[in-house]
């Protein structure tokens, strides 16, 4: 590199930067830097609300503890395939403002545009079109249109998966998505009672118990009348009987939390100080427990026996009821007489405070519509302490995650594979350039350098990525379909990356960028897929089966890695395809590269194969060790063995010279369908043991990429095609007609 | 020096053993293996393909498993209304695997070099000889079964996956039982089965591996030969079967049935209908009306025979006794973290062993693996997939051939590219 003159060196050290800025620094394309892991959280603001800190506050969704970034993030996204929500006014609403105002402000989150409509059918429901109104709605534009939306989705929803058309996909999917926006709303704030029994309200009378927002600072003294209810009880345990009005307000009270806890969609009070199994609950769950059936259950119960097991457990003492209500979950697992007394006694008896969390939520919510920076910023500040406290170790993640979430490390990764490899195309033009009109090509080589070094950078924080979230989760890289395509991009870069260093011919850097850019688009369409992806959250929790770090670092990593390889040797062949039209094309005989991309498509399916076939054997060992046979012929186990015989085939029809450069290249590109069948098409055939990443979306695409490629290998016997053509035809003109030899 | 003399030495050997087996070098032509790894490609294909329609059970007979299996494109497919019809041959898994073996066989023999240099080629290729012959093996010899262990109680036997028997069990005698089951094969075989320790003759009316089956209002309306049956719960709860072609998919029920005369030297004792559950004959005693279904009583000549059609059993040497089962999810999810039971295995001579049984962690013993495989965690039962696999080692012992044929090969080649590397610098 030193041999550049200064200008080329001072271009090359330019783009080097523009990449690095691209990658790491503070810019548009993410919310947060490289700077912002290692610095400590903002001072919170005087004269707007903290929502910085509100975001750091941890609460658990999807079985994982994150801060409500995370969730705030992660629900839009479903919601809308983006970040961001639209106000009246088109304008963008960051993801944490929006959930602001869906948890404290729902009646200004309802308005804003939280909705991706973009089926023409779907939108004909609501009699809206798509060129007149858009594809952005809000939930008040929606909801007139409720129940048509819920019949079409339960209908749709008596079919398999598989015999859905596309529109009932996506009435589906809208449905789930308006009752994943009800559950947000509805977290904090438990649904209100349904209105055809405000009668029974009052006969029971109950009405005075009921938060009133003219005489209550805030819900909790609901929450705390409760209290008094079942501490009478609690007391007199001779009130629990039929008809006594105490206990009705109470019986009233408790079904009304527990049916709270259905519309919980995080749970934001952490494990309480006791609790062994470290347990965070939703705020019904909080105030009365959970309950032990599903509600229907409740019709089975016996009233008599009900009344007198749970007037025997409150009158125990609080450790002795602790006990009876372990042995009865253990032990009467089909009798919901004695689990639903078990719960009631658990919510009047061992339930006695409010938690504070529940508290400090309400206050937030308070200041925040009555815009109080100061009190809501205070707020924040303790909630967060306590939270983060009780939390334990699992929140230990949460600065990271939060910083992570703003980082954006794959957004920014594409970017800069893209700068790569306009950069890695430049060189050749350049070299084109100079080689026909006879200069020297140091520009070429230059960018050559360029690329190699900008390569390296882009590694670099693809790798961070990788390891980001693997520090986040606590798991190998590869833990689903999402991440197998950020790893698959992340081995290929690699492994270019080396190959470039000892061959600067600008080949491997733009392959390398080529397939690291589109395996992180992938991999972007696959977070987004909300079959594959439910919750939104790609760091998801894994199935029994899977959760073993060992297989999933071994086998998974490993196979994963083949996958990677074999699709760059592909994507060689690729590159070797077009030489060679290039070469057939301006009537030149195919140089030094030639020989040289056949080594390298030759050296790299030798580590595919290595890879796949360890990581196949391994995945063997794992599922005679978790399913009890080495082999069982299922659609992923088959997949993977396809791409290491067509390896082997490779490597053999080498040997053997059957194949010279072109068949070679042919054979490598032909992977490429093997692996991406391998990849995603098993998947959707939706049978076996390992369709843990159903998907029907990306069938298009498939078949789209299949095709491609078949036309590329028809593209690398076209010269010589076009060459038999001709011989074939000057053959017949030269050759004289038949009944003219015959004279 | 030495490395020089060695390849000679491995090519002189080769030479000789070209000569001494010259007509196995047209088995072991390259050509030939590139045209076997093409169709195997072909096979898993279409064979992965056909898991949709019937499953990996019926794909595996169908295809693997067999020496042809014949292919239609699916219907449902571009242009597959034209194409269906055609029928298209597949070589078969035991082709194509014992003709890959032999291909292999003969390139050992007559092409592969036997020195130093090349062991690591060797290695890897009598892995992947080891692994092929193991997997046949495996396919011809292995067993699978399931155990049901309700928690607080033991169990002893376990049960088939697949296949049926007829079990005569004797319990006049409340304190031992004997039971007399005749196989699958013997029913299929149909006509007349005594034995010695059977005080009366059992015909075979008709039988099948699979049924839909319904209670009718009366006896007119049974079809087929339920029409016969005038004795015990097919009689007293008027069944009517309609026999069905056995489903081989993952999710297949498939009710065995069986129609059946007794007779002794007095004559007929009359006709019976036996139906197998395909999840255990205890499933039988959720509905009362088919309660018997699990033990049909007969009474003969002062004693007390009971009779049913199962799932064919294998009794063990010891018993399994199930502690306690967890089920756990991940909080606010339905991902299960852990599905575990915590049993003991209590062997002859009053020896017990504690064991868990969890997610990746089978149990082996006796020769038998057993795998958690169904919980439920309401009705607090377990059940296990019992796997008798002999041959289970070979393919970790092919492995570790494989992969030091690996490491050595890639060892030569990084040794011989850093010397490389060394040279052009110095």
């Amino acid at each position: 590199m030193k041999k550049h003159s200064p200008i080329r060196l001072g271009i090359l050290i330019a783009l080097t930067l523009l990449g690095a800025w691209v990658c790491f620094f503070p810019n548009s394309f993410g919310t947060a830097s490289l700077f912002d892991f290692a610095k400590d959280p903002p001072v919170p603001p005087a004269d707007s609300f903290d929502l910085d800190g509100f975001s750091r506050i941890p609460v658990l969704r999807g079985g994982r503890v994150k801060p409500i970034d995370s969730v705030a993030r992660n629900t839009l996204l479903v919601l809308r395939n983006k970040r961001t929500a639209l106000d009246a006014d088109e304008e963008k609403v960051p993801a944490l403002e929006w959930f602001v105002r869906v948890l404290f402000a729902p009646d200004q989150a309802d308005q804003l545009k939280t909705f991706l409509i973009d089926h023409d059918q779907v939108l004909g429901l609501m009699g809206k079109k798509l060129a007149s109104d858009g594809k952005h709605f809000s939930y008040a534009e929606l909801e007139p249109h409720l129940a048509e939306i819920e019949s079409s989705a339960r209908e749709a929803g008596q079919l398999e998966q598989e015999e859905r058309d596309s529109f009932q996909q996506n009435v589906i999917e809208l449905y789930r998505g308006l009752l994943l926006y009800r559950k947000l709303k509805n977290t904090l704030t438990p649904p209100p009672v349904p209105s055809e029994s405000s009668d029974m309200l009052d006969e029971i009378g109950v009405a005075e118990v009921f938060f009133d927002p003219d005489k209550d600072s805030d819900r909790t003294a609901e929450y705390k009348r409760f209290r008094v209810l079942t501490g009478v009880i609690a007391e007199q345990p001779s009130l629990i009987e039929m008809g006594s009005s105490e206990f009705a307000k109470v019986v009233f009270f408790l079904d009304h939390y527990s049916r709270a806890n259905m519309w919980s969609e995080f749970f934001p009070i952490p494990p309480e100080a006791n609790d062994p199994l470290e347990k965070w609950l939703a705020v019904g769950q909080s105030l009365v427990g959970e309950e032990p059936l599903d509600s229907q259950e409740k019709r089975n119960m016996d009233p008599r026996a009900f009344i007198s097991t749970l007037r025997e457990l409150v009158a125990l003492s609080p450790d002795e009821l602790r006990k009876r209500i372990t042995a009865i979950r253990e032990t009467q697992k089909m009798n919901p007489t004695a689990l639903f007394a078990s719960q009631y006694a658990e919510a009047i008896k061992l339930r006695r405070e409010v938690d504070p969390i529940i508290g400090l939520y309400e206050k937030l919510g308070i200041s925040y519509r009555a815009n109080d920076f100061a009190t809501f910023n205070a707020t924040v500040a303790h909630l967060r302490e306590l939270a983060t406290e009780r939390a334990g170790e699992a929140g230990s993640t949460l600065h990271f995650e939060k910083a992570y979430n703003g980082f954006e490390p794959f957004y920014r990764s594409s970017l800069a594979y893209v700068l790569v490899f306009i950069i890695a195309c430049c060189s050749w033009l350049a070299a084109t350039y100079s080689n026909s009109v006879g200069k020297s090509d140091s520009t070429a080589k230059m960018l050559r350098d360029t690329a190699y070094v900008l390569t390296g950078i882009v590694l670099l924080s693809h790798t961070f990525g990788l390891f980001g979230r693997m520090y986040i989760e606590g798991r190998p890289p590869v833990t689903n379909l999402y991440s197998s395509a950020l790893f698959i991009g992340w081995g290929a870069v690699l492994l270019c990356f080396a190959t470039e260093k000892y061959l600067r011919l600008g080949v491997a850097s733009a392959m390398g960028s080529f397939i690291g850019a589109g395996s992180l688009v992938i991999a972007y369409n696959l977070s987004l897929d909300s079959s594959l992806n439910p919750t939104g959250d790609t760091m998801e929790m894994m199935r029994a089966v899977l959760d073993s770090n060992f297989w999933l670092a071994t086998h998974v990593v490993i196979i994963t890695i083949g996958y990677s390889t074999t699709f760059l040797a592909g994507f060689l062949g690729i590159a070797y395809v077009f030489y060679h039209l290039k070469s057939a094309l301006f009537g030149k005989s195919e140089g030094k590269l030639k020989k040289t991309l056949e080594s390298m498509i030759f050296g790299i399916t030798c580590f595919s194969l290595l890879f796949s076939l360890v990581g196949t054997v391994l995945g063997g060992i794992w599922a005679d060790q978790s399913w009890g046979r080495f082999w069982g012929w299922d659609a992923k186990e088959n997949g993977a063995l396809l791409i290491v015989i067509w390896n082997a085939l490779l490597l053999h029809a080498r040997f053997s010279g059957i194949a010279k450069t072109r068949g070679l290249a042919a054979i490598a590109i032909f992977g490429n369908v093997v692996t991406a069948w391998s990849w995603f098409g098993t998947n959707m055939l939706g049978v076996g043991l390992h369709s843990y990443g159903f998907m029907d979306k990306a069938f298009n695409y498939l078949m789209a990429f299949i095709l491609s490629q078949l036309a590329i290998i028809a593209l690398a016997y076209f010269p010589a095609f076009v060459k038999m053509l001709i011989k074939l035809a000057s053959k017949l003109i030269s050759s004289p007609p038949p009944n003219e030899t015959r004279t | 020096m030495s490395s020089e003399s060695k390849p000679k030495k491995g090519k002189s050997s080769l030479a000789k053993r070209r000569a001494l087996f010259s007509w196995l070098i047209p088995l072991a032509n390259l050509r030939i293996t590139l045209a076997l790894l093409s169709f195997s490609m072909v096979l898993i294909f279409v064979a992965t393909l056909e898991q949709v329609e019937i499953g990996i059970r019926g794909a595996q007979a169908k295809y693997f498993e067999s020496l042809l299996g014949i292919w239609h494109y699916p219907e449902q497919f571009w242009g597959g209304e034209f194409l269906n019809p055609v029928p298209i041959p597949i070589p078969g898994g035991w082709l194509l695997g014992g003709l890959l073996i032999i291909n292999l066989t003969a390139a050992y023999v007559t092409r592969f070099q036997w020195t130093v240099k090349k062991f690591g080629i060797q290695l890897i290729h009598l892995g992947i000889i080891m692994l092929l012959v193991g997997q046949l093996v495996t396919q011809a010899i292995q067993e699978e079964s399931r155990m049901q262990i309700n928690k607080g109680e033991s169990s002893n036997y376990i049960e088939r996956f697949h296949g049926v028997e007829l079990a005569l069990t004797d319990v006049t005698d409340p304190s031992r039982e004997t039971v007399v089951s005749i196989p699958q094969e013997l029913l299929e075989k149909g006509g007349s089965i005594s034995s010695g320790d059977l005080p009366f003759e059992v015909t075979v009316k008709s039988f099948g591996p699979n049924c839909d089956f319904d209670a009718v209002s009366s006896k007119d309306q049974r079809e087929g030969s339920s029409k016969e049956v005038d004795q015990g719960v097919g009689h007293s709860a008027n069944l009517s079967i309609k026999p069905k072609s056995e489903d081989y998919s993952s999710e297949a029920m498939n009710f065995g049935h069986l129609v059946f005369e007794l007779s002794d030297e007095t004559g007929s004792l009359g006709t019976w209908l036996a139906l197998a559950h395909p999840a255990g004959n205890h499933w039988w005693k959720e509905s009362p009306k088919l309660a018997d279904l699990a033990f049909q009583p007969i009474r003969h000549k002062g004693k007390l025979w009971g009779v049913t059609l199962r799932a064919k059993r294998e009794y063990l040497p010891y018993s399994i006794e199930l502690l306690g089962i967890a089920n756990e999810f991940y909080q606010g999810t339905e991902t299960p973290f852990n599905f575990e039971s915590d049993i003991m295995i209590k062997m002859e001579g009053n020896e017990t062993r504690r064991a868990l049984v969890y997610m990746n962690t089978p149990l082996r013993h006796d020769g038998k693996t057993f795998y958690q495989f169904q919980m439920n965690n309401a009705a607090d039962y377990t059940v296990f997939q019992v796997i008798r696999n002999p041959s289970w080692l070979v393919p970790y012992l092919a492995c570790i051939i494989v992969s030091i044929g690996l490491l050595w090969q890639f060892g030569f080649h990084l040794v011989r590219f850093l010397r490389k590397n060394s040279l052009q610098k110095a």
